[in-house]
Order: structure tokens, then C-alpha cells, then sequence
């Protein structure tokens, strides 16, 4: 293009903008709804995106602070995608990882990779005594405080242990004089069974003893002994109970601490390294579990494990937990965190030391597998049927994990695991912290490739598909938003295409004379286009500037409050500040000028079509 | 002088729904450089049509229309434009300004239209035209502030701004009392002598007519003369 070419342009381009300002002025009451539209339009846009920006901040803090990470891997194999949140039918069936520490250093040599942190997320149930059970552990509890004398004197230095004593026993008191009642009337409208007679055939002699004055004069005197009573002859009397859902994630808990560092812990102490502990969240300690449950207590989690049977384990709680920001919520308050090792315990799942005991016993001992077909000949040889030899039968305890006393795990509480132990076992999924987060999708790739090149069937998604129907909240209100500015927008096309429209007809003479002295209809189209478009780019910005006014003030004035739990999730927070960005910004410029130009591209053509003979008709 | 604008058996039809009305029946003409003529004849005549053909803002039914010697059948719409923004300057009978511009904004449209000139050399020769026409100190005024006798003549300088060779006025008094017609056609007239600027104007107004230094009368969509092409180069001593 040559100087003179583009000194034309521009010439052109001047005049072209002088006719459209002019004639946006002289045209007011056409700009003015035209452009009302806009403003109107754009503000909402601005506004609209910027408190969805807000939300998707809140949600990436929430999420990625909490448990999801920026990046989450698990095995492809897996029947359900993975769900952080659980899925619409539950928790996802997720097939484990076997050999965590393999994957882990798959991972590692992805570059960006700045941290692994292993998890199993599942649901068990807490095992919870009566509440006849529980006030008599609190009696004991107090019991054991004031050092087995708490009326001796020995209560009375430490302010408060001797009135709840008091309290506790006196509680004890009324649930035997409630439970007697219970009994007697049950006595009274239902036969007693044999079996039940059995059972309860001392019951009235010590529900009377239990009940009586001489029982609890002599309490003080002897709380242990009188509390053994009560727990041996009166408590199996009492029905009550049940259990607690507990939805936890299982992790390393020295790499979740160091990774989500919004987790505070609120009451009790870190589970120490390579122990097995739980860490109850806040919330579902005094809203699920209705205060039942204590830092230092024991629980027993019962679910059920790989082969089908119920299974239970015991575990200390060590603290309650909760996450920076979100106190409140009941999404993330669900974060009750537990170590590995109790997890693998309670599914069934063999440490890499256990699995290398159970094979050394298996060669030890020369088992082989055999068909089925044969094992009758093979376990008992040609002559099966005949007696040999007469067995004896000799306990089990030293071979069958906690002595063989059945699905429960009592024992090993206080076992602690090596690193290595908690790395070389079983996982389901992994959270993948990055060194710069805004490198998600070339991380995912890097690290499919990795475990491709590495023989690891993994899949690796970012924390948003990990977070399930959660993680889409942004997206879905986007869609929404998306779908109410089409509505708008496609509103505003047809008012500002039928206004153009009007005001082109009006002007078919002054087009005509245009055309008649020289204007091509490529300068026709773009005077028209320009000066709809010059509306959408002033109103456009005014719109931008009143949105932006708009958030600012809500901003300012503290942001929207979270009056739920899932909206505390969803804002990260208290409240939702919303997010004035350059993209929204940007984005709503660009969708007011792309829907002026379109609104106004019909009436444009219309004008081309203007022929120049126009001109020469009069006005009568 | 040579031949600006010729016509060779030219007809138009207009399609009125069923009906079909024959505006021109074969005209010929030559008009040539330089001159000052006026088609004559009453309403329906077929003048303007006449003139439509000449400035190239219609195209002919039949026959032949050629500018400056160039024959309007084989141009495009896009070099017909061309030819009309280089070669042909318009007067309207209804004035024709562009409402929100500036009387110096509308002189100089069509010039900005060409392209070509500085922002100096357009300011100096929209100013000599507007001091020409009597509005050099109405410049910045709108075409809404003036009366239509001074409209007329801002048209005018209009047309000539981009120094076509042909002028073509549709009734330019038309809209215009006796004596402010008459100035106008005067100022065209001072146009032609100073520049050689050919024009052509449609009148049915006898005493504008006789301004002309040659009419061509049409009636029923043909040239009345008995010889137009002749008569017309005669009148004028072409």
C-alpha cells in the first residue's frame, strides 16, 4: 500500500467517523435506547462474569487448598471417574494403586512437580456405645482425673473436675432410674423369651441394687469398683447406640500438612509421624457427631473391607481439624484426615512388610496353589476319608493379626510406620502440587506421558474434573450467565437492528447522494457499521465503567455474605468479593462491539442496496 | 472542443407493476465540452431520465451512453462510481446536503471521497469555492441555518469541488424563488465562463431556460428538435 493509499484510508476513515458522530447526535433518541441497551448489557456482563470470576477464585482456593491440589492422578482402570466430593452415586470406584512410591517417582521427574501427596478417600462408620456407655466413660473419665478419689479432696485444687463429677455421676443416676423404669414396663406388656430371661434373670436384683441409696452413698468411696458394677451388670441392659457415617480422607499426614497448609489444627496435636491417628474435622465433630466424640479418645471404624466382610479397626483421635477459610462449610468440613496404614488396616490392604511376612510364611510352611479339581487329592492324598492322625487343637492368637479376636483390630495402636512403609502401599489417588499453577494442562500431559513411558496405567485431571459436579459449579454459572447475556444480547440485536433499520430508511436520500457523487458501497457499509458500532463502543465503555463502579462498591462495602455452608465453600470465605478483571473487562468490550456489528450489519447491506438514482428524485 | 457526453439511440423502460412505460424512445445526443445547455419540457417529459442516464446513475434500456469516451454498458457499478466521483459534479433539485456536516464538511466530502489532496490544498480550494458561491464567512454553519437559495449555491460548489468536466443540475431553481433562482443559474453560468466546466440542467421554468446558451427540448422521451445533435452543436457555434 502506498503513502497516498493509506492517506486516503485514513482521509476516508476521518469522514467516515465525522458522519457517524455527527449523526449519533443528531439521532439521540435512537442512540440513547440503542445505546441503553448496551449499557445496560455490558454492565451486567461486567458485573455477571466478575462475580463468576469470584466464585471460580473462591472455589480454586477452596478446593486446591484443601485437598485437590492443582492436579490429581489416579489409576485409569478405574470403573468411576474420580470425585473428590463423592458422586452422584456415592464414592467412586476407584481401582488402587498398588505400589504408591512407584508412581511417586514417576511423578517426580515431571518437571513443575513440586509435591505428592498420596490419598484414599472413603467412607466408613464409627462404632458409638450407648449413651448409658458414654456417660459412664465420662464418669470415668472424671474418675480418673481426681486420681480415683474425686470426693477425697483430690478434685479440689483443679477448679471444675469435681463439679463435673458431680454432674456426671448424677447423670448416671437418672439413666439407671430411667432405664429401671424402661425395663419394668417392658416386663409388663411382653412375655419374656427364655433366651431374654436368661439373660436378664440377675437384672431387677441389680437394677435394684444400682438404683438404690446405699449404692450411691457408697460411690464416693469406691468410684472404680461401683463403675465395674455398672458397666458389667447395667450397661449390656441399656439398647442404644448405632454408629456415626465418617467420610475422611486417609493420606500421608506429614505431606498433607505440608502441602494444604490451611489445615489448622483447632484442639489436640499432629498424629506423630508414622503413627496411626485420626484428625476429626471441627465441624463433624460437633455437628455429626454431636460432641460424642473427644480428642484422645478411641474410636472403632467399621467398613467393609476388600473381600466383602465387615471389618473394623480402632484409632486414637489425636485433634480437630479445619481449613483456613472455610470454617464454615460443610464441603470441606468433611475433612476428617486419617494416616494410611489405618486405611489399608481397615480394607484389607497388606503393608509391603506384611505381604513379605504372609509369602514367607507360605514358603515356610511349602503352600502351593492347587487346582480345584484336585484339591481333595492333593490336600488329603489317594486314601482321603481315612483317619490318620487325631489333631490338636491349638490357639491361633500368634498368628492371626491381634491374637485372632475376630474383624475387630484392636491392637496396635501405638505401631508406628516407617516413610517407606507409608510410601510402599496401596493408594487410590494422589494430589499433585505444581510450582507455578498455571501450568495444569501441560503438567497432565507431561505426566500422562511419564506413566505411559513408565508402564503406569494412571489418569491425570485437573482439580476441577477431580472436584466432580463440585468442581462444574463455576462452569454451570457460567453457562448460566453465558445463556442470560445470549438472551439479552439477542434482545438487544433485534431493538438495534430494527432501530438501524429505521433510521437507514429515513436516510435513503442522503445515502443516494452519497452514491451519486462517488461513495462505493463499501463506504456505505462501513458508515452504517461505524456508527452502530461507534454506540456499542461508547456505550460500551460506559457500561464497563458502571459494572466496574458497581463491583468496586459491592466490594467495598465487604462483598456478598455466605449465608450457607456451601456458599462458604463456594466463596472460599465469609463472603464473595468479586473479581474485576481484564478479561471481563475485555470480554464484555468485545462482545457489545460484536453484537453491534451484527445488529447493525443488515441495515448495512440494506444501505448498499440504496441506488444512487435516489438522489435525483424530488421530495414531492 | 470535444465531445464530453454522447448518446447513441438511447431508450429506457420502466417496469410499473404489469405495465411497461417507455421513458426515452431513442435519443442521440452529443453535448461537448464547455458548454451551457438545459433540457427542456414538461413533467414526464423524460429529462430527468435523460439526465439519470448522463450522470450514470441509471443505466439505458437500450443504446449507448458515453462519457468523456467512455461507454457506460461496459463499466461495473464499482467504475461506474469511479467515473461519476472523477468526472461528473451533481446539483439536486431538493439541494441534497448532508445534514450534520458543516457546510465546509460538505464541499469537501467528495474530495475526501477522491482522496489525493492534503488537508491544505482541500481547505484552500473548499474556501475558494465557498468565497465563490458568497458563504466563505458560512463555513462552519449548518445546512439547516441557511435559506435554500444558499443551499443551492453550497451545492454547487459541491460540484465542482473535485473540478469535474460535467455539471448536471436536476431543476436546480425548482425549489427556489424567481430571483434567487436566477442568481443561481447566473453563478453556474460565472462557473462555466471561469472553468469551462460543461452544464446541464433540466428546467420547465422559461426565463432559467433562457439562460442557457442552448436548450434541448424533449418531449414524449424524444429530442423535438429536428436535428438535436446538429441544432445543439449549432446553437452553441460547436
Amino acid at each position: 500500500m502506498t503513502g497516498p493509499d493509506i492517506q486516503s484510508g485514513l482521509m476516508r476513515a476521518g469522514i467516515l467517523a465525522r458522519i457517524a458522530s455527527r449523526n449519533l447526535l443528531a439521532g439521540r433518541a435512537k442512540s440513547l435506547i440503542v445505546g441503553g441497551i448496551i449499557l445496560f448489557g455490558t454492565a451486567l456482563v461486567v458485573v455477571g462474569s466478575s462475580l463468576v470470576d469470584g466464585v471460580d477464585a473462591g472455589m480454586r482456593r477452596s478446593i486446591q487448598g484443601s485437598l485437590g491440589g492443582h492436579i490429581q492422578v489416579y489409576d485409569a482402570r478405574s470403573k468411576d471417574d474420580l470425585a473428590l466430593y463423592g458422586g452422584a452415586m456415592g464414592e467412586p470406584d476407584l481401582q488402587p494403586i498398588e505400589d504408591f512410591s512407584r508412581l511417586a517417582r514417576t511423578l517426580r521427574s515431571v518437571p513443575d512437580v513440586k509435591a505428592i501427596v498420596p490419598m484414599a478417600i472413603d467412607v466408613a462408620t464409627i462404632a458409638m456405645g450407648s449413651p448409658f456407655d458414654l456417660a459412664l466413660e465420662r464418669l470415668r473419665s472424671d474418675v480418673r482425673r481426681c486420681d480415683g478419689a474425686p470426693e477425697a479432696g483430690r478434685c479440689s485444687r483443679s477448679s471444675g473436675s469435681g463439679e463435673e463429677y458431680r454432674a456426671h455421676r448424677a447423670q448416671v443416676r437418672r439413666m439407671v432410674s430411667l432405664l429401671a423404669d424402661e425395663l419394668s414396663q417392658a416386663r409388663r406388656i411382653a412375655a419374656e423369651g427364655a433366651a431374654d430371661s436368661a439373660g436378664r434373670e440377675r437384672s431387677p436384683a441389680d437394677i435394684e441394687r444400682a438404683r438404690s441409696e446405699a449404692f450411691w452413698a457408697a460411690f464416693d468411696r469406691d468410684p472404680l469398683g461401683s463403675l465395674e458394677f455398672l458397666e458389667n451388670r447395667i450397661a449390656p441392659l441399656s439398647v442404644g447406640g448405632g454408629s456415626l457415617p465418617l467420610r475422611y480422607v486417609a493420606t500421608d499426614l506429614g505431606a498433607f500438612a505440608k502441602a494444604f497448609d490451611g489445615l489448622q489444627i483447632l484442639e489436640g496435636s499432629p498424629v506423630p509421624r508414622g503413627a496411626r491417628g485420626i484428625l476429626l474435622g471441627k465441624r463433624y465433630a460437633e455437628e455429626t457427631a454431636k460432641n460424642r466424640v473427644r480428642v484422645g479418645d478411641t474410636i472403632t471404624l467399621e467398613a467393609p473391607a476388600r473381600s466383602g466382610y465387615a471389618s473394623s479397626v480402632n484409632v486414637k483421635v489425636y485433634g480437630f481439624v479445619q481449613f483456613k477459610g472455610l470454617e464454615r462449610t460443610d464441603l470441606a468440613g468433611l475433612m476428617n484426615l486419617m494416616d494410611l496404614a489405618t486405611w489399608r488396616r481397615l480394607y484389607g490392604y497388606p503393608t509391603p512388610e506384611q505381604a513379605a511376612e504372609i509369602e514367607g510364611m507360605k514358603a515356610a510352611a511349602g503352600a502351593r496353589a492347587v487346582a480345584r479339581e484336585g484339591a481333595e487329592a492333593e490336600l488329603f492324598g489317594e486314601g482321603a476319608g481315612e483317619l490318620v492322625e487325631r489333631g490338636r487343637a491349638a490357639p491361633l492368637g500368634g498368628y492371626l493379626p491381634d491374637g485372632g479376636r475376630g474383624g475387630r483390630s484392636q491392637g496396635a495402636l501405638d505401631e508406628v510406620y516407617s516413610q517407606k512403609g507409608i510410601d510402599a502401599g496401596v493408594v487410590k489417588n494422589a494430589a499433585v502440587i505444581l510450582a507455578d499453577a498455571r501450568r495444569i494442562p501441560e503438567t497432565i500431559r507431561a505426566i500422562e506421558e511419564a506413566c505411559r513411558r513408565d508402564g503406569l496405567p494412571i489418569k491425570a485431571v485437573s482439580w476441577r474434573e477431580a472436584s466432580g459436579t463440585v468442581g462444574q459449579f463455576v462452569t454451570l454459572a457460567r453457562v448460566v450467565l453465558y445463556g442470560a447475556m445470549f438472551i439479552l444480547f439477542a434482545v438487544a440485536l433485534v431493538v438495534i437492528n430494527n432501530a438501524t433499520v429505521m433510521a437507514t430508511l429515513n436516510r435513503v436520500k442522503e445515502i443516494g447522494t452519497m452514491r451519486a457523487m462517488g461513495a462505493q458501497r463499501r463506504f456505505v457499509l462501513l458508515m452504517v457499521l461505524l456508527e452502530t458500532m461507534a454506540v456499542g463502543l461508547v456505550f460500551g465503555v460506559a457500561g464497563a465503567a458502571l459494572g466496574g463502579g458497581i463491583v468496586w462498591l459491592v466490594g467495598a462495602a465487604g462483598g456478598i455474605p455466605a449465608t450457607n455452608g456451601d456458599l462458604y465453600f463456594f466463596y472460599s470465605g465469609p463472603s464473595l468479593v468479586p473479581r474485576l478483571g481484564a478479561a471481563s473487562l475485555g470480554g464484555a468490550l468485545v462482545i457489545v462491539l460484536g453484537v453491534s456489528a451484527l445488529s447493525a450489519l443488515y441495515p448495512a447491506l440494506l444501505a448498499t442496496r440504496v441506488a444512487p438514482v435516489v438522489a435525483m428524485q424530488s421530495d414531492d | 472542443m470535444g465531445v464530453i457526453v454522447s448518446a447513441e439511440n438511447v431508450t429506457k423502460d420502466y417496469d410499473l407493476g404489469r405495465a411497461k412505460v417507455r421513458a426515452l424512445r431513442g435519443v442521440s445526443l452529443d453535448l461537448r465540452r464547455g458548454q451551457f445547455l438545459s433540457i427542456a419540457g414538461p413533467s414526464g417529459s423524460g429529462k430527468t431520465t435523460l439526465l439519470n442516464l448522463i450522470g450514470c446513475v441509471d443505466t439505458p434500456t437500450s443504446g449507448a451512453v458515453r462519457i468523456d469516451g467512455r461507454d457506460t454498458r461496459a463499466l461495473s457499478e464499482r467504475e461506474l462510481t469511479t467515473l461519476r466521483l472523477h468526472k461528473i459534479g451533481f446539483i439536486f433539485q431538493s439541494f441534497n446536503l448532508v445534514s450534520v456536516l458543516s457546510l465546509y464538511q460538505n464541499v469537501e466530502f467528495p474530495l475526501l471521497l477522491q482522496g489525493g489532496l492534503t488537508r491544505a490544498e482541500r481547505r484552500k480550494r473548499v474556501e475558494m469555492l465557498l468565497g465563490a458561491v458568497g458563504l466563505g464567512q458560512h463555513a462552519r454553519h449548518r445546512p439547516s441555518e441557511l435559506s435554500g437559495g444558499q443551499r443551492q449555491r453550497v451545492a454547487i460548489a459541491r460540484a465542482l469541488v473535485t473540478r469535474p468536466p460535467l455539471v448536471l443540475a436536476d431543476e436546480p431553481t425548482a425549489n427556489l424563488d424567481s430571483h434567487t433562482g436566477a442568481a443561481i443559474i447566473d453563478l453556474m453560468k460565472d462557473m462555466n465562463r471561469r472553468d469551462g466546466t460543461t452544464f446541464l440542467f433540466s428546467t420547465h421554468d422559461p426565463t432559467v431556460m433562457s439562460h442557457a446558451s442552448a436548450v434541448i427540448h424533449v418531449a414524449d422521451g424524444r429530442l423535438v428538435e429536428p436535428e438535436p445533435v446538429s441544432s445543439v452543436s449549432a446553437m452553441t457555434g460547436g
